[in-house]
């Protein structure tokens, strides 16, 4: 549980240096970004693999047994959206998979034991594979396999109750997402509007391994023919899915700070209690409002 | 201003830094005072000038720092000096000549240069030089700009001392001193596509009598030892000097701290020394597998990684320099501590460089950290070490016991105490 609090810590701490680096002087070292992806990408390896139990913890209604009988049409959309489809991950088991009214026993098992999902490259592949399945077909039962399968229920249990009508806050959350999505690739360029705040859910800063590296590089490389770029922001789009996803519980947590001080940068320290109650706060208009600098800050990579 | 680069010259006389705000000053030694030989000549200011100023990349909307990145002098050939100063993007090689004649005596031009009526001239003479107090003049002889897309981060001139290297993050660039609108690219790490990034170079050095050979370190931890007669693109490397990580060690940051600072060769050839966040390590250049002697710095520092990677100290680049017998080598620490190891008698000292704790002319006291437990007197504790005192700059006189340490303002020389 401390190795999860204390990469939940370093990951907030390691997007703050890179949003900081997009305005010094001399241009982003290339460097210095580089050695703070490789950090964030082992923070959340760590974060990932740690069974926290917190994560399981339900919102007001939304249980993990609910979830994965939700084919939770609006987040996923989002998620799936302007994603290829996914390769199917070691699916093993999953055809397998009992019927989703007792999802949260296995999924926590399996969520437990995913830690086969090993190199993160695997893992965000897992994950986009979770993640379009739940948009696509039938949700769990598509070919991901556990990991994102665990995950997905951390996450909805996190964000959400995204996929329950009963809170409909979190719907406009996910969709957030979901609409700004589609408009990605001209808010989204990076070099074109490093700034441009509300575009959302932008390239992803970090999570997906190899990119992470990327975007900072770009900024300074001088070799990004148009063509690239319009490639590199689709697979932005999917990474802010990822990222989404992935800093479901990263983002309450930043965004409980947010209301209460100035929390714009994330130098904010994450608490464990952050963790541990997700659900609700997502759902917040203030929350929404929030998100923006973050989002800024992951768009301009 | 804040000291980024020291450098001593070859014969130890001249000792130039660069500063954040893009000036070169150079120290001279003053000729031994045979009378006074209870010290060597001290080092006094002997030229300030304004190598690089600050410019913008339209292109890219982008600063680029005047910061003084390296200094290297090269070997000299004639009266004048020769140094080459570079910042993030540009490299320019600097003469520094001594005027210490003036012609006087001219027909057509008064003393303070002011033109005569030529009617008033009535007879002529002949002009003739005479001895004028000395001015040390500075002019740019070359600029060797627009090659680098990534940030500079070394120079080093060839044993040849007609060509030098330049590195950045992914490219290694090959100069002819005196040809400035072309350079050949010797190393290019870039990766096709740059999602797949993972290791950057962070310092070359050429080898210091093989003008074919040359290092350039890594982010990883590893150096890449290149021979330029086995190809143009020296992309596949002659030798990879790696150490296997100590698994037991394993952090969040341990990527960061494996990342090599500084790169430097013994004066002999026969050994190159590294420096990472942690420690300084010596390989044979025999020996690929593991370095042959590994110096600790501030192994203390290993259980606040965290706290530094917040406060972003943990990106500090420390560099390293072997004396001039390559028996002991040198590099800094925080608290305005610098460290030496004796790579003979095995024994290592730490020693300050501030003015309220050493009076000039007396002895530095060694000085120790306390790791945990009872602090002994005169021991300072881990936390009471002030992080943003760090002296990352350190050179060693090529032939005497002298050494510049430059702390963030401050440029301190230390001598051996002559009896």
């Amino acid at each position: 549980m401390e190795f999860k609090l204390e990469a939940h810590r370093i990951v907030s701490i390691s997007l703050g240096k890179i949003y900081n680096s997009r305005v010094q002087r001399g241009g982003i070292k290339l460097h210095k970004n580089l050695l703070v992806s490789l950090v964030l990408r082992s923070a959340r390896q760590v974060y990932l693999s740690d069974p926290c139990p917190g994560l399981y913890l339900a919102g007001p209604s939304g249980t993990p047994l609910q979830l994965p009988a939700e084919p939770a049409a609006g987040p996923s959309a989002g998620w799936g959206g302007g994603e290829p489809p996914p390769p199917p991950a070691p699916a093993a088991g999953l055809e397998t998979e009992p019927p989703p009214a007792h999802p949260a026993a296995p999924g926590a098992l399996r969520a437990g034991d995913a830690e086969p999902a090993t190199t993160v490259t695997c893992a965000r592949d897992t994950l986009q594979g979770g993640e379009a399945a739940a948009g696509g077909a039938g949700d769990q039962a598509g070919g991901s396999d556990a990991f994102p399968e665990g995950l997905r229920e951390a996450r909805r249990d996190c964000r959400c109750p995204p996929g329950v009508e009963d809170q409909p806050g979190a719907a406009p959350h996910g969709d957030c997402c979901a609409e700004d999505e589609p408009p990605a690739p001209t808010p989204l360029g990076p070099r074109k509007r490093p700034g441009a705040g509300a575009g959302g859910c932008g390239p992803a800063g970090r999570p997906a391994p190899g990119s992470t590296p990327v975007k900072k590089p770009r900024r300074d490389s001088e070799e990004r023919p148009g063509r690239a770029e319009e490639g590199e922001e689709e697979m932005e789009t999917g990474n802010v899915a990822n990222l989404i996803s992935i800093f479901g519980s990263s983002f309450s947590g930043l965004l409980r700070k947010s209301p209460r001080g100035a929390g714009e940068e994330a130098e904010g320290e994450e608490r464990g209690p952050e963790a541990a109650e997700p659900g609700q706060i997502c759902c917040d208009t203030a929350v929404l409002r929030d998100m923006s600098p973050w989002s800024t800050a992951i768009e301009a990579f | 201003d804040i000291i980024s680069t020291v450098e001593f010259n070859h014969s130890g006389e001249l000792l130039a830094t660069g500063d954040k705000g893009g000036r070169v000053v150079i120290f001279q030694q003053e000729q031994e005072n045979k009378i006074q030989s209870h010290s060597r000549g001290e080092y006094n200011v002997y030229s300030t000038f304004q190598s690089h100023e600050p410019e913008f990349d339209y292109l890219k909307s982008l600063e680029i720092e005047e910061k003084i990145n390296k200094i290297r002098w090269l070997p000299q050939k004639n009266a004048a000096q020769f140094l080459l100063s570079t910042n993030d993007k540009t490299i320019k090689l600097w003469k520094i000549s001594e005027r210490d004649k003036r012609p006087e005596g001219y027909n057509l031009k008064e003393e303070d240069g002011r033109y005569r009526d030529p009617t008033t001239v009535t007879t002529l003479r002949v002009p003739v030089f005479r001895p004028m107090d000395l001015m040390v003049e500075a002019s740019p002889r070359r600029i060797f700009a627009n090659a680098h897309t990534y940030h500079i981060n070394s120079i080093s001139i060839n044993s040849d001392y007609e060509t030098y290297l330049s590195a950045d993050d992914l490219r290694i660039n090959l100069w002819h001193l005196e040809i400035t609108d072309r350079s050949f690219n010797i190393v290019d790490i870039k990766p096709a596509n740059m999602e797949e990034l993972t290791e950057v170079i962070t310092a070359a050095e050429f080898h210091p009598n093989s003008c074919n050979t040359f290092v350039y370190s890594s982010s990883k931890g590893t150096i890449r030892l290149c021979d330029m007669r086995a190809s143009a693109l020296c992309d596949r490397h002659s030798k990879l000097f790696e150490e296997p990580e100590d698994p037991s060690n394993r952090s969040f940051f341990s990527e960061i701290i494996s990342s090599i600072s500084d790169v430097k060769f013994s004066h002999s050839g026969q050994y190159m020394m590294t420096r990472d966040y942690l420690s300084v390590k010596i390989w044979d250049l025999n020996m690929e597998n593991r370095p042959v002697e590994t110096y600790q710095v501030h192994e203390y520092l290993r259980s606040k990684l965290c706290s530094l990677y917040e406060n972003d100290c943990i990106f500090d680049k420390f560099e390293c320099c072997w004396n001039g017998s390559d028996s002991v080598v040198m590099t800094g620490s925080y608290n305005n501590f610098f460290r030496m190891f004796d790579r003979n008698t095995k024994r290592d000292i730490t020693l300050e460089a501030s003015r309220e704790n050493n009076k000039p002319r007396t002895v530095l006291k060694p000085r120790k950290v306390c790791a945990s437990g009872k602090r002994k007197k005169d021991e300072i504790s881990v936390d009471s070490l002030d992080f943003n005192k760090k002296i990352l700059h350190t050179a060693w006189h090529p032939k005497e016991n002298i050494i510049a340490v430059a702390t963030t303002n401050n440029l301190y020389i230390f001598q051996d105490k002559v009896n």
